[in-house]
């Protein structure tokens, strides 16, 4: 028997290492079982994972494991009596959140230990990197991707193939292909996963790029805040260079191409293809402008080409199974499947990965389960800062770039952060503007200025000081700012906005003319108070009460003193009564 | 190199294969504005301002960056770009904190150089400060000693210790001039042919005389009175402004050419019907000559006068009987020349009646005090209730007690009466001196507004009659001081002159980026006292009506002048952005919010740079890099807060920088100074 513990960076954080030392700390020299880790398995709502595997086949999933039943699993997988874990086994309802998956990009997470590469040799690795180079030429594996229909997940959604025949065609000294893994958006967490997850993937389908565009040089641009995404794909370089994978004369080939690690200082800005390359130029990260386009004047203003994290992992199964494979599954303008880092109000958040073509609700509904405690389900942010929201009544939306586009929101990198009824939008909007303020480079006036203006409006309104006429002022500065940005930072910093006024008007206009919020989330506008015919004067409130806002006698109905009040919300969560009343 | 033909603005140019849409138009006459760009160096593309949009494309474009396509057709004036382009220009000037123009010209009504002229004073080129002055104020000898300069309570010298003494710098120059050999005269243009008449010779029908006749025009001035000036040569008291000044400056004026009728009243002399025949265009500034009523009993009686009748009598010489005890009703400057003069005239006892206190008194604070000097008796928070008579004659006047209540519309504490609450003055004259009214003789087919003033369209000063023009005093708002006046004056003379030339007359407001300066940002200056000009002592000039300043000595003149602090930005002739900013109308205070701090940099040698002006073209550091090989200046910090700053941050001075100015040349704005 083998136990397997998911240890990527959300299953560490949920406690995954303690419960792998608490095992370890059990094990005797000769255990009659072994103790190993794999990547993300995608299910965040059930970290810590363990997996208990017979030879290749998994016979039980542990979920919320603790080092308290370290003995317990230690006891099962030595006796293969497992009647022991079974209050630790997954539901059969959970399971069916990855039953409903369509994986691909993922195909390896949570199956393999990433930083072993006989594993990833083991589920079919580096075949189609050796069919590729031994078998195909540079414009038929561009051909290949053309039939597949891989478009760039990082966001724009632009035709792989043409990005790297564009490349291909383009003249210079040296060429480089760069991989952008500096995945910023708040709540996109995929690339992150296949990194750390499956780092052999990563490099195989760069090589496999590299070697179409007739790159010298690979370079990984991420973010200095995955450490083991970094940790990871170190080892897995240093295990492919000695594989000869890596470096002169891959597999014999004649093909030569190296890979290096670049990482960023955190600038979100830095995701963006031209900033990046003048922060991997050791310049501040501003973007250029284009044209010229990276494939023309790249890196060190030679021909570069730059594909997302999960555009490369996709590479290696496409050259394996066929270009038409993939482009058998999705829609007619959409191919493949897309992953999903699905977070927020959800009942089961994790990485979803679907075939293109399904539905928004098949997502949130289908496999997440729906909103958490039983609250209605009021809009989901895709793409992130860049993308927008959508709201209930387009739950039947299908995952394709034309219709997502048409909400409004954009398919962005993937980032699907659900909100309830208790979610404020204009907060939402203020939220993310926030984030792409703090964030523009500083560059071009639009998005410097622009985004700063917009930020202050919607603080204003959430603060109850909103005007009549600055919701059609956010509208015109956010067609200002989508014109006159010079990047895609800047011109889809203002999608939130639009959305939101698009959908929910109404919650701006209470919050700008009745100086209410809806959703009761803008603290400037809510009142505290108690009712006195609920209230049992259990002085509770009052003990939780970190302003000292809350009086009254024992016994008797108590008062909050709105002067004093901090609108924490504390009295609320306290109350066992339900007499605090929030308008 | 293949040539290409491109259309902009409708427009065909022809230009170089790969050339850029802003380069060939640059090359075709054709000004695509942007802030950012300089073809010495790497392309940024940051302002925005340079957005064109090319038919058939979906998005606007970055002209600078844009290799334009053999036969496309691009623009710069579609709604679409030219709103982009207002809301870049917006979003831009809502950051940026200029001070175009120093705080005392934006407050002088007419808007005068005053930074120009003082900075001329000071290195002692009084023809030059003339000159200067003259663009606005064609009288300074005679404005500079009565303005109430408006511009002196602005002035940000006030900050640090006492403003500067504008206004009499300007008549110190002004006489310095005309007591020259060669005194400073404008030429006039060529003849146009045009005839414009203007009605009425005080300070606003003089300047736009001036202006109109070095515009070209014949210009006929008709005035009722025996002399020209108005208000300045009958209202305002000798002691104040020697009416040997205004004679000059007027002559002065004639001497270009403007022809003066004195002692032509219309509707007596010539009707209104004539002049307009008589001439091209009307500017009618009469100004406004009758004195308010008083409102209470006993009006009628002997003895009770209007304040500018009495002065007007003075001035021509005619100094009225006024008895020994003399009420002067009112709290403006009126009254102060009314009582000073009265006691100028013999008077024993003047006393002032005003129902509100001296706070209030709209008065300038130190014709108050000289008065009191000179024996005047203020009787704040007293109100004429009836004018006692005796015989038809003035015996007493009856004063209700009145206190200060709620503040009114203008914010000043409303007089209330004290109930029961009265005294009695035995005074032999009462003059009141409370306002004065446009009294439309001869002039009763022009609109007039609720006030009983003439109806001026505040951006033209035309009348309900075509080709028919008004300012000053009879107009609008009624009476102000002088240089409202000639403020106004400016307008119609610029109006007129378009009018007469058929061409759009309302100029649109210019914008100017202004600046909330703290007396912490002006700690550092050096304190200098404000010059203290000598005068004549009370005693003395009580009996006579010689002029009471004994003006500055050359020194005093020359050191004050050199107090000016220079608010006003040096680069405003050369900016570009202020250009920009002028050319379609803005209105960057919608956007307000958040500012980049103003401060001063002077770590580099010879370089100031001031933060509030920076608008991040980032040109200085590019040049700096690009161009001077140098990269000593860079950006700091991100988002709103990004800032350019120079390296060694902590050093005094620094000193790797070659002094090559290479920076302050490109920029934009007049964010870099070179100094030293």
């Amino acid at each position: 028997m083998r136990i397997v513990i998911g240890e990527g960076s959300c299953g560490i954080a949920a406690g995954a290492a303690k419960v792998h030392k608490a095992i370890e700390a059990l094990m005797t020299e000769n255990e009659s079982f072994t103790l190993g880790s794999t990547g993300c398995i995608g299910m965040c709502f059930l970290e810590p994972i363990v997996d208990l595997y017979d030879g290749k086949i998994l016979i039980k999933r542990l979920v919320k494991v603790t080092a308290d039943d370290a003995a317990v699993i230690v006891e099962a997988a030595r006796s293969g009596d497992l009647s022991g874990v079974e209050k630790l086994v997954i539901s059969a309802e959970d399971e069916e959140f990855l039953n409903r998956q369509t994986r691909i990009a993922l195909r390896h997470c949570g199956l393999i230990d990433p930083v072993s590469l006989d594993d990833y040799r083991n589920a079919d690795g580096y075949q189609a990197l050796e069919k590729a180079l031994k078998t195909m030429t540079p414009e038929q594996v561009i051909e290949e991707i053309k039939v597949s229909g891989l478009a760039g997940r990082g966001g724009a959604g632009f035709p792989t193939w043409f990005k790297w025949n564009a490349a291909r065609q383009s003249v210079g000294e040296r060429k480089y292909l760069i991989c952008n893994a500096d995945e910023g958006d708040p709540g996109a967490f995929m690339d992150r996963a296949v990194i750390e997850s499956d780092p052999h993937s990563l490099i195989e389908g760069m090589l496999i790029g590299a070697y179409a565009i007739g790159a010298c040089e690979m370079i990984v641009y991420v973010r200095a805040e995955y450490p083991l995404a970094i940790t990871n794909l170190e080892i897995a370089i240093d295990a492919a260079r000695k594989a000869n994978l890596l470096g002169e004369n891959i597999l014999g080939t004649g093909f030569s191409c190296d890979m290096r690690i670049k990482a960023g200082a955190g600038a979100f800005v830095c995701g963006e293809e031209t900033a990046l390359i003048e922060s991997l130029e050791g310049k501040r990260g501003m973007p250029r402008l284009k044209p010229p386009f990276p494939a023309q004047k790249g890196y060190m203003d030679e021909p570069s080409n730059i594909n997302n994290v999960e555009t490369f992992a996709n590479v290696s199964w496409i050259i394996n199974n066929g270009g038409e494979a993939f482009a058998a599954m999705g829609t007619e303008n959409s191919k493949g499947t897309k992953v999903f880092a699905l977070t927020g109000k959800i009942r089961k958040g994790g990485l979803v990965e679907i075939p293109m073509g399904k539905t928004l609700r098949d997502v949130i509904y289908g496999i997440g389960g729906g909103i958490r405690d039983n609250k209605e389900f009021k809009a989901v942010q895709m793409g992130g800062p860049s993308g927008g929201c959508i709201p209930a009544d387009l739950l039947d939306t299908v995952i394709d770039y034309k219709a997502l586009a048409a909400t409004g929101a954009i398919m962005g990198s993937g980032g699907m952060v659900v909100m309830d009824e208790s979610t404020c939008m204009v907060g939402m909007a203020k939220f993310f503007l926030d984030f792409t303020a703090l964030e523009s480079c500083g560059k071009c006036v639009h998005c410097r200025i622009g985004t700063a203006r917009m930020q202050e409006i919607l603080t204003r309104i959430v603060k109850g000081e909103g005007k009549e006429g600055d919701i059609e002022l956010l509208e015109e500065l956010c067609d200002a700012v989508k014109d006159g940005a010079l990047c895609g930072l800047g011109q889809t910093a203002p999608n939130p906005v639009l959305t939101t006024i698009r959908y929910f008007r109404n919650e701006y206009e209470a919050h700008i003319r009745e100086k209410k919020c809806p959703a009761k989330e803008c603290v400037d506008l809510l009142t505290y108070s108690i009712d006195a015919d609920k209230c049992k004067g259990c002085t509770l409130c009052a003990k939780k009460c970190p302003a000292k806002a809350i009086s009254g006698e024992v016994k008797k109905a108590h008062i909050i003193d709105e002067n004093i009040c901090i609108r924490c919300g504390q009295c609320v969560s306290s109350c066992r009564f339900g007499a605090i009343i929030v308008e | 190199m293949e040539q290409i033909k491109i259309i902009i603005n409708g427009k065909e140019c022809v230009g170089n294969k790969g050339e850029t849409v802003l380069n060939i138009a640059a090359n075709n006459g054709i000004e695509i504005p942007n802030l950012c760009y300089n073809g010495q160096l790497k392309l940024y593309g940051a302002c925005g301002l340079c957005l064109v949009e090319a038919k058939g494309m979906p998005k606007l474009m970055r002209a600078c960056a844009t290799v334009a396509q053999d036969g496309a057709v691009y623009s710069t004036q579609t709604p679409r770009v030219v709103k982009a382009r207002k809301i870049a220009l917006e979003l831009i000037m809502s950051d940026h904190e200029g001070d175009c123009v120093a705080p005392c010209s934006l407050n002088c009504p007419a808007h005068t150089d005053i930074q120009g002229y003082l900075k001329a004073i000071a290195n002692g080129d009084d023809r030059e400060a003339v000159r200067i002055i003259k663009e606005k104020i064609p009288i300074p000898a005679s404005i500079g000693r009565v303005c109430p300069h408006p511009c002196e309570s602005h002035c940000r010298r006030r900050l640090v210790e006492e403003p500067l003494s504008v206004a009499y710098l300007k008549a110190f120059a002004a006489d310095n001039d005309l007591a020259s050999e060669n005194p400073f005269t404008a030429v006039c243009e060529e003849a146009s042919g045009k005839k414009v008449a203007i009605i009425g010779g005080g300070p606003a029908g003089l300047t736009a005389a001036y202006y109109l006749r070095l515009s070209g025009h014949d210009v006929t001035i008709y005035e009722a009175m025996p002399e020209m000036g108005g208000m300045l040569r009958y209202g305002i008291p000798e002691y104040r402004l020697p009416k040997a000044v205004l004679a000059k400056e007027v002559d002065a004026i004639a001497k270009l050419g403007v022809e003066m009728k004195n002692n032509v009243k219309v509707g007596n002399d010539i009707s209104f019907e004539e002049i307009k025949n008589s001439a091209d265009a009307v500017l009618v500034t009469v100004g406004a000559w009758k004195g308010s009523s008083m409102r209470c009993k006993g009006e009628e009686l002997e003895g009770v006068l209007s304040g500018i009748d009495f002065l007007r009598e003075v001035n021509m010489g005619n100094i009225p009987d006024i008895g020994k005890n003399v009420a002067v009703v009112g709290g403006g400057n009126t009254a102060m020349d009314a009582c000073r003069t009265a006691v100028r005239c013999g008077a024993e006892n003047v006393y002032v009646i005003y129902r509100r206190t001296r706070a209030e008194a709209p008065a300038e604070d130190i014709e108050i005090e000289e008065a009191i000097e000179e024996g005047v008796e203020f009787l704040f928070l007293t109100n004429p209730d009836e004018i006692i008579g005796e015989n038809g004659k003035v015996k007493a006047v009856k004063l209700q007690i009145m206190e200060l209540g709620e503040p009114d519309a203008s914010g000043r504490r409303k007089p209330v009466p004290v109930e029961g609450a009265f005294k009695t003055l035995e005074v032999d004259t009462v003059i009141s001196a409370i306002g004065q009214k446009y009294a439309p003789s001869g002039l009763e087919e022009i609109g007039v507004t609720g006030w009983g003033t003439i109806q001026a369209d505040e951006a033209t000063c035309l009348t309900n009659i075509d080709g028919v023009f008004a300012a000053g005093d009879a107009t609008n708002n009624g009476a102000s001081i002088a240089i409202d006046a000639i403020a106004e004056a400016n307008i119609a003379a610029r109006a007129i002159n378009a009018y007469l030339l058929g061409m759009p007359m309302d100029f649109p407001k210019p914008y100017y980026s202004e600046r909330n300066v703290t007396p912490e940002m002006l700690a550092d200056r050096e304190k200098m006292p404000r010059a203290v000009m000598s005068v004549k002592a009370p005693e003395y000039r009580k009996g006579n009506f010689e002029a009471v300043l004994n003006g500055f000595t050359e020194e005093q003149a020359r050191g004050e002048a050199k107090r000016c602090l220079e608010c006003g930005c040096h680069d405003f002739k050369d900016c570009k952005l202020i250009r920009y900013a002028n050319q379609d109308p803005i209105d960057p205070a919608r956007l307000a919010g958040a500012k980049h701090e103003c401060f001063k940099e002077t770590r580099l040698v010879t370089i100031e740079r001031d933060q509030g002006k920076c608008i991040l073209c980032n040109l200085c550091v590019r040049t700096c890099k690009e161009v001077a090989n140098e990269s000593i200046l860079g950006l700091v910090g991100r988002g709103f807060k990004t800032v350019i700053k120079p390296e060694f941050e902590g050093t005094d001075r620094i000193a790797v920088c070659k002094d090559c100015r290479k920076c302050a040349e490109v920029c934009p704005t007049g964010a870099l100074k070179i100094i030293g």
